[in-house]
Formats: structure tokens, sequence, C-alpha cells
């Protein structure tokens, strides 16, 4: 499965984060292109703070959102992402352009379960050869 | 598909208590805890995220497991199925 993660929010993340928790309880392996405001995500000091995360809908909504998943002990995404790394084979590339837009150079400058950071090439080739591929 | 007498007197071999987990907590517990059981063992599952009652069969059918069947308990679900 190949997963073009564009956005940012903290909603979609989430979604995403399950999606690709489901991928691993199927033993897919998974690749993860990061773009543009998912890379802000991805960031060190932004990953895990919900402060500095928004939704895409409804955002008068953020707070209640953030309260029921922790009543569902729902974990934090970026946990999501790390517990599939650990079950199955998930890649997590940063595209370079959008780890520039955010001050994101090197690959530290991201969460450290990011495996790389690539060029578009690289998720087209990736997307075409892909059983799934969805873009979130 | 067994009956609900012969699922209640099937013994597990593995117990995973998922219930007060939501989506995707409770498949991700019977993946993570599948390698501990045998082939011919059977898992049984606990949950109380309904969702979970439609996932485990078709994980079973899409993994080679033999899926058995689904007793209702208050306030949870107790999943069977066969490594």
């Amino acid at each position: 499965m190949t997963m073009a993660l564009f956005s940012g929010s903290i909603d979609r993340l989430t979604a995403a984060g399950v999606v690709i928790s489901g991928a691993a309880a199927d033993d897919m392996e998974v690749d993860v292109f990061v773009l543009l405001q998912g890379a802000r995500a991805f960031k060190k000091e932004i990953a895990a703070n919900t402060d500095l995360l928004n939704m895409s809908e409804s955002s008068n909504l953020k707070e209640e959102f953030l309260q029921s998943l922790q009543n569902l002990k729902v974990k934090p995404w970026l946990d999501f992402f790390k517990e599939a790394k650990e079950l199955t084979t998930v890649r997590i590339h940063i595209c370079g352009l959008a780890g520039k837009l955010w001050g994101g150079e090197k690959l530290e400058d991201f969460v450290d379960i990011a495996d790389d950071i690539c060029g578009i090439g690289e998720y087209i080739t990736s997307a075409q050869e892909a059983d799934v591929h969805l873009f979130i | 598909m067994m009956t609900t007498q012969e699922l209640n007197d099937l013994k597990a071999d593995l117990v995973v208590d998922a219930r007060g987990t939501a989506c995707p907590g409770p498949l991700l517990e019977v993946k993570k805890s599948i390698g501990k059981i045998d082939s011919g063992h059977i898992m049984e599952v606990l949950s109380s995220d309904e969702g979970t009652k439609r996932d485990i069969p078709k994980w079973c059918q899409k993994k080679g497991h033999d899926f058995l069947g689904v007793i209702d308990e208050p306030g949870y679900f107790r999943i069977l199925f066969k490594k």
C-alpha cells in the first residue's frame, strides 16, 4: 500500500494512523509519503503537541474530538505509526520540498520513525506499483 | 457455523481481552497475539467494539484461520477462531 499523506491536521493524521494499523494487521507493506502539510506534523517539535495541530474540518470541535479520543483510549496519532512499524514493514518518506517548507532540511529534523527524505519520483514509482494507493 | 452451545463448550488456548479499546485496538491485539498460539489452537477475543465482530472474521478469512463464531455477552462479545 502506498499512502500520500498530504494533510497535517490531527483528525486526518488519526485517520491515516487507523488505516495504517489495519494494513499492519494484514501484514501489508506500507510506504507513506509525507507531503506538504504532512511534513510539518512530522517535525520533532510539532508531532506530539496537539496545540500546534489543527483540524481539517470542524475546527471548533477540536477539544471535543481530542477528549473523545482520550475517553475511548485511542492512542495519539503518532503512536499508530510507531506500532504499525513494529508489526509490519512501514517506510515513512518525507518529501524533500515539503520538509524545506517547514525548515526541515535533514532527517534528524523529523520524528525518529521517519526513514528518509525523498523526491517525487520515488512516490510516483511507489504509487504505480502499489495494489492500494491512498491520498489523505 | 457452530451453535452458541458448541462455542460455549470450547476451551480457548488463549484469551485476548481487548475490552475497552476502540477500533483498531482489538484487531491489533489479535495480530500481536497470534504468534503466541500454535496452529490448531483456539483464540478467544473479548471485545466491546461492535466493528470487531466483522473485522475478525474477515481477517481470519484472509489469514487462513478458521473463524468459529461470536457469543454475545452483556456489554461485550466473545469471538472465537482456530489458528
